[in-house]
């Protein structure tokens, strides 16, 4: 396979790591120059919950039966019993079990 | 960065509600709360490794990586990317869509930092990844000021995510199809346990609906990883338009 010369990767490489950790920061940046009224808190607060929401839906819609019964298995345990592992590992054993 | 803030915290308790400080023991409780998400960290760094090795990138490569980066979507994604001719254009773009939701995520964390100093403000979100913001910010909620729980669940899965990464370039020959075992499902199932494991509050409910509407709508029709950010800004702008009675102000 090629692969890209070490100058090329390490450039690459340098690149990702600047637009992660730039993107970190740009939001605080963002933020100190707005006033920290209710309205703010209200919106920061909805936003940060519905940012969880926007990753999984598309995850759930478009997956797999595999991804939509781990999903599943993984809401009922976390409402029920609140225990992460339990939660996290019977979805991981219900989404492996389903592609079996 | 270091430790020591702990008698500041104590001098301004009368504003309880805006001080944050930083100490060893915070950190280390952190690092323990993540414990568990961390063991599923490896798992899924170890599938970053094996990948990787697939994709013909270097053992050295794919941990510089994992170090620098530390964040699963972007580097899967630059594995496509990964051969002689790698367009840095295109690469830059689609990490740059991939990371506005980190902007939204920090930004949440503001009300938590702002009577740091910048630098230490900056120093906190070194190691903000998804689990551990997602996790923090609900300690913030329940009333946690101590950044040791943001910066030690950092820590956490930074180790485990390098570690992960490790294994998987070391033995990656054995495993041809991470899915088979359910590992791409375990950041699914860490995001449902963050929004349904706490107290799920019936205020959020239009707001997720219209993140939801959004995010799909988003995925559908606008460019790959937007969806993200259009789903949470959404949900932000209605919690803001919904009407003051409802919006439920003695938040947690």
């Amino acid at each position: 396979m090629n692969s890209p010369s070490l100058w090329h990767a390490l450039l690459a490489i340098g690149l990702l790591a600047a637009i992660a950790y730039g993107s970190r920061v740009l939001g605080l940046l963002v933020m100190s120059r707005v006033p920290l009224g209710p309205k703010v808190q209200r919106f920061v607060d909805a936003m940060s919950t519905s940012v969880l929401i926007a990753i999984v839906a598309p995850l759930i819609v478009y997956g797999d039966g595999g991804a939509r019964l781990a999903a599943l298995a993984t809401t009922l345990v976390a409402i029920l019993w609140r225990s992460p592992l339990l939660a996290i590992g019977l979805g991981m054993v219900a989404a492996a079990a389903w592609r079996w | 960065m270091t430790r020591g803030r702990h008698a500041r915290g104590m001098m301004m308790k009368r504003q309880a509600n805006s001080e944050a400080w930083l100490d060893a023991p915070g950190i280390w409780r952190g690092l323990l709360m993540m414990m568990p998400v961390a063991a599923f960290t490896v798992a899924f760094g170890l599938a970053f490794g094996v990948a990787a090795v697939h994709h013909g990138l270097a053992d050295w490569e794919a941990m510089l990586l994992s170090t620098l980066v530390f964040s699963a979507p972007s580097q899967f994604a630059a594995l496509d990317m990964w051969h002689s001719s790698m367009p840095l254009l295109a690469l830059a773009t689609v990490t740059v869509a991939i990371h506005t939701r980190h902007m939204l995520m920090s930004a949440a964390l503001y009300p938590w930092l702002h009577t740091l100093g910048r630098g230490r403000q900056f120093a906190m979100v070194l190691l903000m990844s998804d689990s551990n913001w997602a996790m923090a910010l609900g300690q913030y909620h329940r009333g946690e000021r101590n950044l040791g729980i943001l910066l030690g669940s950092g820590i956490a899965l930074w180790g485990a995510w390098i570690l992960g990464t490790l294994v998987g370039v070391t033995f990656g020959g054995g495993i041809s199809q991470p899915e088979r075992y359910g590992l791409d499902v375990i950041m699914l199932c860490f995001f449902l346990m963050m929004l349904f494991g706490g107290r799920p509050r019936l205020v959020m409910a239009m707001p997720w609906l219209a993140a939801t509407l959004a995010a799909l709508a988003a995925y559908h029709w606008l460019p790959p990883y937007l969806h993200i950010m259009m789903g949470g800004l959404a949900g932000g702008l209605v919690a803001v338009v919904m009407p003051r009675n409802r919006a439920g102000e003695s938040a947690s």
